[in-house]
C-alpha cells in the first residue's frame, strides 16, 4: 500500500492507495505512529483504498487513540462503500467522523 | 473445489489473502463477493494464528463457498460476541474480526472435527 503525506493550511494529509490488509497495515504502521504523536490536525484520505480489514482498522484506531488523547484533530474521508461498512461495523465512526471528501474533512479540521 | 495449505503465521495469512484475491479473479467474482472473501480469509486466519496458535491452515474454495480449516484451539466464530467500539471513551482496541466475519459472510457454519476447526461460509 502506498502512503503519501503532504502539508497544507495547517493540516497534515495522508493519502492511502491500495489494500489496507495485513501487509498494508505493516507497511504504514510506523509512519502512522509517528504522525499520531506529532500532527496537530490529520486528515486521512481513504479514496484509493480498495480493501480494509481489522488489521487496517487497528492501525487507524491506534492513531485515533493517540491523537484524541493529546487533543489533536483527526478526520477520515473518501471511504468507498465496503470500506465505510467496515469502519461503521467496528464502531470507528463513534470516535472519528467520516467525511465524503477532502473538502468536507478540511472544513471540519480547520473550522 | 480448489484447496491450498498454509503454515500458521501472519506471513502466511498475507499469502492466503493473496491466494484468495487470485482465486477471486479466476472465478470472476463480483466486487462485493471479492471484498467479503478477502475479509473473511484475513479475519479467520489472524484469529487462528494469534488466538488459536494454529500451526496448519487449509483453505478450500468454490464459486460461492469457502471452507477454512485450522488445527488451533477450538473456537466457534458463530457464537463469539461481535465487538465494536462503544462511544468516544471506548478505546479497547482488538477483537473486531469476528464481528466483521459475521456481518460479511452470507452464511457461517462451524464444526470441530478430528482436532480441526472447520468453518464453512458463503460469500456470494
Amino acid at each position: 500500500m502506498n502512503m503519501h503525506v503532504t502539508e497544507g493550511h495547517g493540516v497534515t494529509w495522508v493519502q492511502l492507495d491500495g489494500r489496507f490488509d495485513i501487509e498494508g497495515a505493516q507497511a504504514v504502521d510506523l509512519r502512522f505512529s509517528t504522525l499520531a504523536g506529532s500532527a496537530k490536525a490529520l486528515g486521512v484520505d481513504l479514496g484509493g483504498v480498495s480493501f480494509l480489514a481489522s488489521m487496517g482498522v487497528r492501525t487507524l484506531m491506534l492513531t485515533a487513540k493517540t491523537m484524541l488523547r493529546r487533543g489533536a484533530r483527526l478526520a477520515v474521508c473518501g471511504a468507498d462503500e465496503n470500506v465505510e461498512k467496515v469502519l461503521r461495523m467496528t464502531g470507528f465512526d463513534e470516535i472519528v467522523t467520516l467525511y465524503p471528501d477532502r473538502e468536507a474533512a478540511a472544513a471540519a479540521l480547520t473550522g | 473445489m480448489i484447496a491450498q495449505d498454509f503454515a500458521g503465521s501472519l506471513e502466511e495469512a498475507a499469502r492466503a489473502e493473496a491466494w484468495a484475491v487470485e482465486q477471486s479473479a479466476r472465478l470472476a467474482l463480483p466486487e462485493a463477493a471479492r471484498f467479503a472473501l478477502s475479509l473473511c480469509v484475513e479475519e479467520l486466519f489472524v484469529n487462528a494464528v494469534t488466538h488459536g496458535r494454529a500451526a496448519r491452515v487449509r483453505l478450500a474454495l468454490d464459486a460461492d463457498t469457502l471452507e477454512f480449516r485450522d488445527d488451533g484451539a477450538a473456537f466457534d466464530p458463530t457464537q463469539a460476541p461481535a465487538k465494536r467500539l462503544n462511544g468516544a471513551g471506548d478505546f479497547e482496541i482488538g477483537g473486531f474480526g469476528t464481528g466483521l466475519l459475521q456481518k460479511f459472510a452470507r452464511r457461517l457454519d462451524y464444526r470441530r472435527a478430528d482436532g480441526w476447526n472447520v468453518v464453512r461460509l458463503a460469500f456470494v
